[in-house]
Parts: structure tokens; C-alpha cells; sequence
């Protein structure tokens, strides 16, 4: 697409980002359309699930009526009435009722939990960043034995399981040393003033530097046991890179001429960004949609934990809600990245 | 002159050097405060609660700790104002016990919670007309000190205490209880059915005085009563929906006073509970979702008490380890294999016999739970009045001799197997119920005339499987709702929710007579009886009862746990 803009000349970066943002559309629709579809032919009835196995005939009716799977005659609802339903009330920002445990509206319940997901995602994101691209770039500059090293710091960490090294994290630094806790977000009555929903920036913003030390502390272990194992993927990606920028003429030309070899890395590094950028992208998005495994080990109250207990229990109406979410925030933080490759390569452009 | 690799070598190494620096301080710096905040004493500050009790001012100083190292001096005055002359009692030390689960409160609100959890929680921020006597499955006055039956076994009549109130001193009377029980039944929530099933109407005869008229007589009704449903509640709480995250509670030791879904539930004591001051101020109950970060937080010392839910081996483990002490007693949960009377084989009451007698159920109890659950061969389960061994009597335990015997009758040898398939849930019940299946499995082929096939469906499926009646034999589980014989029978007999095609008029009008009956001796003859009837129709087979374990850091005394599965918070303390 940025290839075409350019030659044509037509496009400005501000088309490009509307062009972008209206794609949303069509790609919300198909998510959409596909979780509905598919929560609904999988087996099991989640109105079973909810009212328990005890519930009489007439309470899953009634409970069936008020959830639009049957009419007031009783009869099923078509699954393209459900649908169209739906869709109708989604388009007027209504992402529906949870139907379980008191039927909270779904946009709420995204909101208790996306914040500490945004805040492990950002935290883990960064930890895996330091260690990807100083590990991959040490691996890609030195190459040789350094780079086999690094290629297989970069294996055994992809291959690591989250919830085994993260209760040997918890055992260690938690149990035994007694330095940073087991689980949790912070500790209790040390949540600051909700400003963003972040715990790290909302206590600095309010000068809580005992809720800042606190959230701080219980963030250590996840955000380095998942910025551990998301690191392997950054490490081979940035020493791929690296390796292959070391390769292209201008590099000998600069070292032919004379100039510092700190000089020429950085230039490397730069130019070896583009792959890394997609890389960090693609990450990003997907820890924005929470990190299960890490959630679960370490009790964070996040999406990942909330998603995976509305599919087990049917809960329609929240995880099409989240799903729908999830699209706008991976589409947004792709977006982003278009966008940031513009300024990392001036050859790019729109 | 610097050849290329060298040049390469030093500028990687200057830069390698420069960030090992930067990273070495920050790591110092970091160790340096928490090293510092291990060893500096907490500071202390002080707080001044001013209390206006009518004509009467309280002030008290409480010296509390914090516990950052950042010097901050804390004053604040609390006002607070009541319209009504009461007595306000002494606080208790102030003092925080940290409770940890693995499990979650679902709406805190009577009218639609139906998990145990939150039932707990309900219990420990309200109060019911009646209660269990700790560590007992006996009934005691709660709120109400006394009751009266009609001679008909229709009408029950409660005596309030007087002088009750709501945590935020709204005064709590006879209405409060009609207002509360009716707004159930209007709702119709999940449990809503404990009431509506038996209560035609509730008065307010006056301001201290309830009256219930039931739909028929009922002999369990105490036990009823004593359940979340009827619990009177706050009129903050919405008249007709669900308030799920309601906190103004009921008339309870504790109040909430933070409330985080799925992070922590904080308690404070509620200052005019009628029985006096809870003996710790402050319960923090933090949601884990994985038993092993909730074992490691007890470890750390991070909680005070681990309860629901650690797993056998982390129990066990735990019941070795220094400053922690295990406390286990039997538990109301039940566990059993349910047979299809209608699908064959199982439609053969000889196949079904030859199952419930090949059943081992010591190996499960032993070998998966390590201990934690014990084997059990009633329905009924042990603890609770009226318990028989039936089916050990019956049968005996993992009787191979009498299963091939039976299974001999039933036309099946060594050579023409029984085949049947066991269906389970991998997940529900907890991750050890794949082994229970295997174990099943094995004991059945010991026999060397079965042969079974596992099959397994994910909870919500196999709910409806259950339903649907598909299913020929399958494993189920049972969490009682009200402390009775009643809730471990007569819900099984022809109930169509149990997916079995179970029908006995004989054993069902047994049962029918046993839930009516006055008194306690009554009810346990025919309750015997009809553990005998089950027996002999092996249609659902006990296997095992769960115990209740919990984990408490050894300076905490005051646990009490009994087979109402509800932990009173309000008699905990800790010695240190």
C-alpha cells in the first residue's frame, strides 16, 4: 500500500490513517459475525449453565425469553433475528449485558479489567524490548559464536513455559528471599486516585510514591517472566535483522571511509528497525488482549483471565463485547506502527 | 592500526560496559530501598475517630502502623453523627487478618447468589433469623431469638431481638424481613426457589414479630431459614433487580467497606452487630486464581489463612511445614456416579448392583486425594443425623466376588464383556477428576467382565448431556443447599435435572413424609429406610465426601470450620 501511495503520489499520511480507520469497519463485521455464529452453535446450553442443573423448566424460559433466544410465545428465535438484534445495538455503542452474575454491562466489566492488562502488557513489552533488541542486536553486530549464543538464548526462552518459570520466580524472589510478592496488584489500601486506571502512572501523577513502590513491586515478576519468554521472539528477530543490514554495501562503504564503529551501529540499528517494528506491533496487539497464562500465575486481574471465564461459562453477550474491543485496540495498535514507519524509514512514505 | 574486528570488538564492549553500569545502579538503587524498607521500623502515626452518639461523644486515639518508610505524619478527624440513642461497644484491637481463595463472590446480593463463596461472605455481612451453631450443623437463634409452629406445621412465627440495626445504624424491624423475603420471591433469582417452593406469604405481625405461612408444612423450614435467601437486607438494595455489587449489606458482623471484583473484599466490623464486636477489625480477602500462588502467599506470609480452594498435595505438603498449621474436617459435599435407568445395560438392575459393589473407593480417597475425602456409601452424608452405611452393607467395598456374581446373573463372562462408557467433566470438579474416572475404570475391569471406555465433555456440554438424559453412566457432584437429609434425597428422585430417569413412588413418598414429619427421631427412621430402598436400587451410587481443609499461619486461632462450609470470620483472631 505505501508503495503504491508513492508512486502515485496521491495519498497524504492523513488519507492513509482515514483509509485505515474505515477498514475497521468491515473487519469488526466479519469478527463479529464469526464469534456470534460460533458461540452459538458450540455445544452446551449457557443457560443451563447459568441457572444450574436444578432450575425449573419454567425459569430457563423465562431466563431464555429475556435474553432474546426465545419469543413471548415461547418460540426460538431465529439466529439471523439474534443477529440483526445485535448488530443493531452494537452500532448505538450498546456492547450488551453480561448474562451472568447480575448482568453487568459489558463495557464496564472490559473496563475493571483492561487497565491492569494495558499496564502488564506495557511492562512486559518493554522488559522484552531491552533484552530482544540488546541480546539480538550483541548477536547480529558480533555474529560468530556470540550470534549462535544469542540464537539459542533465543530458543530456550520462546520454548519456556510461562507458568512454570513464573512460580520459580514466586518461589524464589517471593518465598525464600521474601523481596517481592507472590501475587496481586498492590497491596490493600494503596490503590491511588483512578486517573487512568494504571496504578504506576495515576500514583506518580498524584505524588503516591508508596502506592507508585507498591504497584511497582507486584509488577517485577510478571512483567519480567512474560518480557522473558516474549524476548526470544525479539532476540531472533532483531539479530536476523541486524545480520542482514550488516551485509549491505553501505556498511563497508562507512568503514572504508573511516567512521567509528559506534557511529555505524547505530545506523545499523536503525535500518534493521522496520522488521522489528512489524515484530513489536504484532506483540503489543496481542498483549493487549491479555497474557492468560501469566494473569492466572500471578492472580493480575486482567483481560486474559476475564475472556477465558466468559467462554467457559457461554457468557455470549461478553465475549462478543470483548472480541469486538479487542479488534478496536489491535486495529488501533496497528495503525500505530504504519504510522511510526515513516519517521524510522524515510523511504517510506505515503 | 585497529583491525576491523577489533574496532568492533571495542565499540560493542564500550557500549556492552556503559549499559552493564546503568543497569548494575538501577539494580543497586532498587536493592538498596527494599533492603532499607526491610529493615526500618514502620512509622507509626496517629488517628483520631470522633464518634457523636446522640448526646454522647466518643473519642478514641488508635495508633496505626504503615508501613512505608517515608516519614508521614497522619491526622484526621472522623465525625459521625446517629439520630438514635444506642449503645456503641467497645471497638476490638485494632487488628487485619488476610484471608486468601481461590474463589470468587459472584453478586452480593441474596436474591440471586448461589455459589458457597458468596453465601460465606453474605454470612459474615448479614445475618439470618436463624443460624448453625459453630462447628455444628445445629440450628441457633440468629436474629430471631425464638420461633413458634403452628399445630398444622404452616405457619412459623419469629421473635426478633430487639435492638437490631444495619451496619450503618438504619434501625432493622419485622418489615425489613418481609420487605427482604419478598423481594426474593419477586426477583426470582437462582436460589429464589428456596423460598417460593414453601413460603405462600410472610407478615409483619409487629415491629419485632415475622410470620411465615408455608404452601404445605414443611419439617426442614429451620434449616431454610437459616440460608442466604432469607436474610433481611439493606433498603439501599434495589427493590426489584439484582443488585450485584450492592455493600450496604444486612445486619452482620462485618460491613464491606472496598469491594474490588475479583481482587479483594475488605471487611471492617460493623460497630452495632447485636452479639458485640467481631474479635479482628479488618478482613482482607484476596481472590488468587491459581492454588499454588495462593499456597506460596501463605508461605511468603502474605495471607494469614489459605481456605478454598488448595489442592491434596499442597495440603499435605503443607501439613509438614514450620508456622503453619492444617486444619481438616468432614465436609456437606458428596460426590457419586449416577446410572441412566433407561439406557441399557444400566436399565438391568443386576449391572447396576455389580457396579455400585465393584466400586473402590478407599483407592480414590487414598491414592488421588491423599487423605482429604473419605469413602462413603450413603447419599446421606456422614456427620448428619440419620447417616447409614446402605450401600456398605449392601454391598461392601470394591466386593469383586459378588460384582462377578451379579454380573454372571446378568448374562456377562469373561468372554462376553459388559461394555459401558463412564462419562465425566475434566474440569469442574477439579483437575483430579480424570483420575477418579480411571480409578472407576480399573476397579470395574478388575473384574475381568467390563469393559469401559472413558469419555469426558467440558462442563456446560455435559450439563446438557446430564439433561437431556443422554448419558448412561456418568460422575456428578453435590453441594447441599440447606443442612438436611432431605437435600441429599428427595432432590434425586424423580427430578428430571438429574438426567437418570430415577423413579421410586415408593422411596419418593417416603421421602415426601420424612420432609414433613416434626421431629428429628421421626424423620431418622424413614430417612433409614429410604437409604436402604437407594441401596437396592443403585441408581446413583455414593462414592466419596470431601473434607474441608484449611491453612492458617499458627499465630491464628479461632477457626472453626463445620459442614456448613461457611467460615466465620467474626471468631478468628490472631495471638501475635
Amino acid at each position: 500500500m505505501a508503495k503504491i501511495f508513492s508512486e502515485t503520489g496521491m495519498a497524504s499520511l492523513k488519507t492513509f490513517i482515514i483509509a485505515r480507520v474505515l477498514a475497521l469497519i468491515p473487519t469488526m463485521l466479519i469478527l463479529v459475525t464469526l464469534v456470534f455464529f460460533v458461540m452459538r452453535v458450540l455445544p452446551g446450553d449457557p443457560v443451563i449453565a447459568i441457572v444450574g442443573m436444578r432450575a425449573p423448566a419454567e425459569r430457563v424460559i423465562e431466563l431464555k425469553k429475556k435474553l432474546g433466544l426465545l419469543d413471548e410465545a415461547g418460540n426460538p428465535v431465529p439466529l439471523p433475528i439474534q443477529y440483526l438484534n445485535y448488530l443493531s445495538r452494537l452500532v448505538r455503542g450498546d456492547f450488551g449485558r453480561s448474562l451472568i452474575w447480575g448482568k453487568r454491562p459489558v463495557l464496564v466489566e472490559i473496563m475493571e479489567h483492561f487497565p491492569a492488562t494495558v499496564e502488564l502488557a506495557i511492562a512486559g513489552f518493554i522488559v522484552s524490548i531491552i533484552l530482544g533488541l540488546v541480546l539480538g542486536s550483541l548477536g547480529g553486530w558480533m555474529g560468530g559464536k556470540t550470534s549462535s549464543a544469542v540464537k539459542t538464548y533465543g530458543a530456550i526462552t520462546y520454548a519456556l513455559f510461562i507458568p512454570w518459570i513464573g512460580m520459580l520466580f514466586q518461589l524464589f524472589f517471593a518465598v525464600w528471599l521474601g523481596v517481592l510478592p507472590v501475587a496481586g496488584r498492590i497491596d490493600t489500601g494503596l490503590e491511588p486516585p483512578t486517573i487512568t486506571g494504571l496504578y504506576l502512572i495515576d500514583s506518580v501523577i498524584t505524588g503516591r510514591w508508596d502506592s507508585f513502590m507498591s504497584a511497582l513491586r507486584h509488577i517485577m515478576l510478571p512483567a519480567i517472566t512474560l518480557g522473558l519468554v516474549i524476548s526470544g521472539v525479539f532476540t531472533r528477530v532483531t539479530r536476523t535483522s541486524v545480520e542482514e543490514v550488516m551485509r549491505q554495501d553501505f556498511v563497508v562503504a562507512a568503514r572504508a571511509r573511516g567512521i567509528p564503529e559506534h557511529k555505524i551501529l547505530i545506523h545499523v540499528l536503525k535500518n534493521s528497525f522496520v522488521p522489528i517494528l512489524t515484530m513489536m506491533g504484532l506483540q503489543l496487539a496481542l498483549l493487549m488482549t491479555g497474557a492468560v497464562l501469566t494473569e492466572t500465575t500471578f492472580s493480575w486481574p486482567g483481560m486474559g483471565t476475564f475472556l477465558l471465564e466468559r467462554i467457559q461459562y457461554r457468557d455470549y453477550t461478553t465475549v462478543q463485547g470483548t472480541v469486538v474491543f479487542f479488534a478496536i485496540i489491535v486495529s488501533l495498535v496497528n495503525l500505530i506502527v504504519d504510522i511510526c514507519y515513516a519517521y524510522i524509514d524515510p523511504r517510506i512514505r505515503y | 592500526m585497529m583491525g576491523k574486528y577489533a574496532k568492533k570488538r571495542v565499540a560493542v564492549s564500550t557500549t556492552v560496559a556503559a549499559v552493564g553500569i546503568i543497569v548494575a545502579l538501577i539494580i543497586g538503587l532498587i536493592g538498596g530501598y527494599f533492603a532499607g524498607s526491610m529493615a526500618a521500623a514502620p512509622a507509626t502515626a496517629t488517628v483520631t475517630v470522633t464518634e457523636t452518639v446522640g448526646a454522647k461523644t466518643v473519642t478514641s486515639t488508635i495508633q496505626k502502623t504503615i508501613t512505608s518508610t517515608i516519614e508521614k505524619t497522619i491526622t484526621s478527624t472522623v465525625e459521625k453523627t446517629v439520630t438514635s440513642v444506642k449503645t456503641v461497644p467497645a471497638g476490638p484491637a485494632v487488628s487485619r487478618i488476610v484471608i486468601g481463595v481461590t474463589d470468587k463472590v459472584t453478586d452480593i446480593d441474596p436474591s440471586n447468589a448461589y455459589d458457597f463463596y458468596t453465601w460465606e461472605v453474605l454470612l459474615n455481612t448479614m445475618g439470618g433469623l436463624l443460624r448453625y451453631a459453630p462447628g455444628t450443623t445445629e440450628l441457633e437463634p440468629g436474629l430471631a431469638i425464638s420461633y413458634t409452629v403452628s399445630p398444622d406445621g404452616m405457619e412459623y412465627t419469629f421473635r426478633l431481638r430487639p435492638n437490631l440495626y444495619f451496619a450503618d445504624g438504619t434501625p432493622m424491624t419485622a418489615e425489613d424481613v418481609v420487605r427482604s423475603v419478598k423481594r426474593v420471591m419477586e426477583i426470582s433469582g437462582d436460589p429464589a426457589w428456596l423460598v417460593t417452593e414453601y413460603v405462600k406469604d410472610v407478615i409483619a405481625v409487629d415491629d419485632h414479630t415475622v410470620k411465615f405461612i408455608l404452601k404445605r408444612p414443611v419439617g426442614f423450614f429451620p434449616a431454610l431459614v437459616a440460608t442466604a435467601p432469607y436474610f433481611p437486607v439493606h433498603p439501599a438494595y434495589k427493590p426489584k433487580e439484582i443488585d450485584s455489587d450492592q455493600t450496604a449489606g444486612g445486619v452482620g458482623p462485618y460491613r464491606i467497606v472496598k469491594w474490588v471484583r475479583d481482587v479483594e473484599l475488605v471487611l471492617e466490623a460493623n460497630p452495632y452487630w447485636w452479639e458485640g464486636a467481631p474479635k479482628t477489625r479488618q478482613i482482607v480477602i484476596k481472590f488468587f486464581k491459581d492454588a499454588t500462588a495462593l499456597r506460596m502467599a501463605l508461605e511468603a506470609g502474605e495471607i494469614d489463612i489459605a481456605w478454598r480452594t488448595l489442592r491434596p498435595t499442597d495440603i499435605e505438603d503443607l501439613k509438614g511445614k514450620t508456622g503453619i498449621k492444617v486444619i481438616e474436617v468432614p465436609g456437606p459435599y458428596i460426590r457419586y456416579i449416577v446410572f441412566h435407568m433407561k439406557i441399557p445395560p444400566f436399565d438391568n438392575p443386576l449391572v447396576r448392583k455389580a457396579l455400585a459393589a465393584a466400586v473402590n473407593r478407599k483407592a480414590i480417597c487414598e491414592r488421588i486425594f491423599l487423605g482429604t475425602t473419605a469413602p462413603l456409601y450413603s447419599m446421606v452424608p456422614m456427620g448428619m443425623w440419620s447417616h447409614k452405611d446402605s450401600f456398605l452393607e449392601k454391598y461392601g467395598e470394591h466386593n469383586l466376588e459378588l460384582a462377578k456374581k451379579l454380573l454372571k446373573e446378568a448374562g456377562y463372562s469373561e468372554t462376553n464383556k459388559l461394555k459401558i462408557e463412564l462419562w465425566y467433566t475434566p474440569t469442574h470438579y477439579g483437575d483430579t477428576e480424570v483420575d477418579v474416572a480411571t480409578l472407576i475404570k480399573e476397579a470395574w475391569e478388575e473384574t475381568g467382565m467390563v469393559e469401559v471406555t472413558l469419555k469426558s465433555a467440558e462442563w456446560t456440554t455435559y450439563l446438557e448431556y446430564v439433561r437431556k438424559g443422554m448419558l448412561g453412566a456418568f460422575l456428578l457432584g453435590w453441594y447441599p443447599d440447606y443442612l438436611d437429609p432431605d437435600d441429599y434425597t428427595n432432590v434425586f428422585v424423580n427430578a428430571p435435572h438429574i438426567g437418570n430417569a430415577y423413579v421410586n413412588s415408593e422411596l419418593k413418598k417416603l421421602l415426601e413424609e420424612a420432609s414433613i414429619k416434626p421431629t428429628i427421631e421421626e424423620r431418622t427412621e424413614l430417612y433409614e429406610k429410604a437409604q436402604d430402598i437407594w441401596a437396592d436400587d443403585a441408581a446413583i451410587v455414593p462414592l466419596f465426601q470431601g473434607k474441608l481443609s484449611i491453612a492458617v499461619r499458627e499465630d491464628v486461632e479461632g477457626v472453626i470450620l463445620d459442614p456448613t462450609m461457611l467460615f466465620r470470620y467474626w471468631l478468628i483472631y490472631k495471638t501475635s
